[in-house]
């Protein structure tokens, strides 16, 4: 018997998410169980399983932390375009007035 | 009064992560595999943003500008060691080169912990965590390459014998080094890195099964020279003679290649363009 | 059931809004339709991370050094994404690579020109990006629904990238005499290929992507789109167009048919733009140097010695 991860999704639109585990001696009985134990009420339209043992993950997961300043990554480093905007707004006025006069 | 050799050895260190972060940046686009493609940028991204750590440490000393300090020095008072600013040249070259700068940094990171300058020292932590992660995306590639078919393990062979020559050139000591070794900003004089670095680069080579040749007679009284290939020669002259140059020195005191005019070019061509601009 | 009526199944689950995944029954045609449409997408996004990458080593400040090694990194993050959807429909990625760095098959018109200052920069990461999101944010309704899960996480990272785009363009117009030259000189250079870049009209009729809905909108509509929303903004700048000058309808910015000169955009379609060359040669050269590199991936797990 292994132990056999289970996934589903809710829809086309969506990835697939974890959802749990059952216990099984194959793919084809995992997925027969994971059905009833985890989408009996339909909660997702498409499943999946895997053994446990074909999945990896970093042993320190501290690794995944992102430690230098990566902030320009987010959106929120953004945020002064508004001001920016009206910046370039005003000089652009000044541009175009002097454009005008001669 | 700023301590002069506490900003030769931020200088020294931020302009090493800088130029090499730009070469490393170079292969956005064109790594050969997408997936690695991805995973160098961040590593490219990585080193310039610790170069930035550097400069604006650098700038609050000295009521300078993180930027003017990167992008705004003439090319002589860049103190990069001459390994970073290379060119790219294959894949293998630059792999061994990420894994013996990434290598020697945690070396220098680690003395760094324990400077004097507290605001180094902490930098220092930061940096470290994250080059752990360097070292590890490093190793891994080593590891695949040297045990891989043949053509990529002659192909990393010669790629490091030209990057492990050069790579001493990390531990050149940088100007006013006594003063800054005295005063605690540089708790482990270069000397000793380098004693290390070479240590804990040979070994792995070892374990990897890579020839230890290319790294033998690494110390500074070791007599040889770059052929034109970039292949390390044995210097004819023998031991009686004047030691010869090692390869890869120079950069400490702002002596650099043809590689890094080039380099220089471009990364302080807007800058230097439009004198007070902003960006 | 014969080919006819699972066909027509088919058109029918189509019409009523219906998704295909990857292992359902499909015709051929749409099939091989998704692959190639996919397939450029891919492309374009590999090769639209060189004219950017060229900028990258000029880049005017560390944090926008910064910024835009991030912003390219996610363009090849992209690729990668959309290269495994194209995958799965029965093409492997190194043949994908090697029609495209052989010239045989295609990306998209803008990232055939060359780049000359940082204002290229402001361009690509506003407009050009402006008008990617525009027709992206359509295909979030494909049909073929892996290639509609790849575009919402695409899609919001060119979000991203056109905040940082807008950000660049702003602090340019905001500035210097000389950096507002730069963002008009780009902008003279690039504002015909960007109207290329929607394409000719569409023909309704012939066109199958469209009616399986693997697109969703006409090349017209999303121009359109476009520039209605962009014209004014760049108007309000303070920067003047180059031909197809738009003007103003009612609510709608236009521009002229018999102003936009195709030529250019047929002569990329032979991919025989201004850098096409030279930018493929370069990928090739590298594809072709670096087997090796597969070659050492190819090989199954090594464990220290």
């Amino acid at each position: 018997m292994d132990v056999y991860e289970v996934f589903k999704r809710s829809g086309h639109k969506e990835p697939f998410a974890h959802a749990g585990a059952v216990i099984a001696p194959d793919s084809e009985m995992a997925l027969i169980m994971a059905k009833e134990c985890f989408l009996r009420r339909r909660e997702g339209e498409h499943l999946w399983v895997t053994r446990r043992s074909d999945i990896h993950s970093f042993s320190d997961e501290s690794l995944l932390e992102i430690a230098a300043d990566k902030s320009y990554r987010f959106p929120e480093a953004y945020r002064d375009v508004v001001t920016k905007r009206e910046k370039a707004k005003v000089r652009a006025k000044e541009v175009m007035a002097e454009r005008n006069a001669s | 009064m700023t301590s002069k050799s506490l900003i030769s050895l931020l200088l020294a260190y931020g302009d090493d992560e800088l130029i090499l972060g730009h070469r490393h940046s170079e292969w956005t686009g064109f790594a050969p595999h997408i997936e690695e493609d991805v995973a160098f940028s961040s590593i490219a991204q990585d080193e310039i943003g610790h170069a930035a750590n550097y400069f604006m440490l650098t700038a609050r000393l000295t009521d300078d500008d993180a930027d003017r300090i990167a992008l705004g020095r003439d090319a002589d008072e860049y103190r990069n060691a001459v390994i970073c600013e290379r060119s790219n040249g294959d894949w293998a070259y630059t792999l061994a080169r990420h894994w013996l700068y990434d290598t020697a940094d945690d070396i220098r990171l680690a003395t760094l912990e324990r400077s004097s300058n507290t605001e180094l020292a902490q930098l220092a932590t930061k940096m470290r965590r994250e080059e752990r992660y360097h070292l590890i995306h490093a190793d891994m590639w080593m590891k695949r390459v040297a045990h891989g078919p043949v053509e990529g393990r002659s192909r990393i062979e010669t790629g490091l014998s030209s990057a492990f020559a050069e790579a001493i050139g990390l531990f050149e000591p940088i100007e006013l080094e006594a003063e800054a070794v005295d005063e605690g900003w540089l708790p482990t004089p270069s000397f000793e890195l380098k004693a290390t670095f070479i240590e804990r680069a040979s070994n792995t080579l070892d374990d990897l099964g890579l020839p230890t040749d290319v790294r033998a007679d690494l110390d500074e009284s070791a007599e040889f020279v770059a052929s034109s290939s970039g292949d390390l020669i044995a210097s004819p002259d023998g031991g009686d003679a004047e030691p010869a140059q090692p390869t890869g020195l120079g950069g400490r005191s702002g002596e650099h290649t043809g590689d890094f005019d080039q380099l220089w070019g471009e990364l302080t061509k807007t800058y230097r363009q439009h004198p007070g601009a902003t960006w | 059931m014969t080919y006819d009526e699972k066909l027509a199944r088919f058109n029918e689950h189509i019409e009523d809004g219906g998704k295909v995944e990857t292992n359902d029954w499909m015709p051929d045609d749409y099939r091989r339709g998704v692959l190639k449409f996919v397939e450029m997408h891919a492309n374009s996004e590999i090769m639209g991370a060189l004219p950017e990458r060229e900028c990258l080593p000029i880049a005017p400040s560390l944090r926008r050094k910064m910024s835009l090694a991030a912003k390219i990194q996610d363009e090849v993050g992209h690729a990668q994404l959309l290269y495994r959807v194209a995958e799965d429909l029965g093409k492997s990625r190194d043949t994908m690579f090697h029609d495209l760095v052989t010239g045989r098959s295609k990306f998209h018109n803008v990232f055939h020109y060359p780049v000359r200052h940082w204002g290229d920069v402001a361009i690509i990461g506003w407009l050009i990006d402006g008008a990617a999101l525009v027709t992206q944010a359509a295909l979030r309704d494909s049909s073929y629904a892996p290639y509609a899960r790849v575009l919402k996480r695409i899609c919001a990272e060119e979000q991203l990238h056109l905040r940082h785009g807008e950000h660049i363009t702003m602090e340019l117009s905001a500035g210097t005499d000389e950096q507002r030259a730069m963002f008009q000189e780009a902008l003279d250079r690039w504002w015909l290929p960007i109207i290329h870049f929607f394409g000719p009209r569409s023909n309704v009729a012939k066109d199958l992507l469209l009616r399986w809905k693997v697109k969703t909108r006409t090349n017209e509509d999303l121009r359109q789109e476009f520039l209605d929303r962009y014209v004014p903004k760049i108007l309000e700048l303070g920067y003047t167009f180059p031909t197809p000058v738009p003007y103003r309808d009612a609510d709608d910015y236009l521009v002229r048919d018999e102003d936009i000169d195709w030529e250019p955009l047929n002569d990329i379609k032979k991919n025989q733009g201004p850098e096409t060359e030279r930018r493929l040669t370069w990928r090739r050269d590298i594809y072709e140097t670096h087997r090796w590199v597969r070659d050492a991936m190819a090989e199954p797990a090594v464990h220290a010695a």
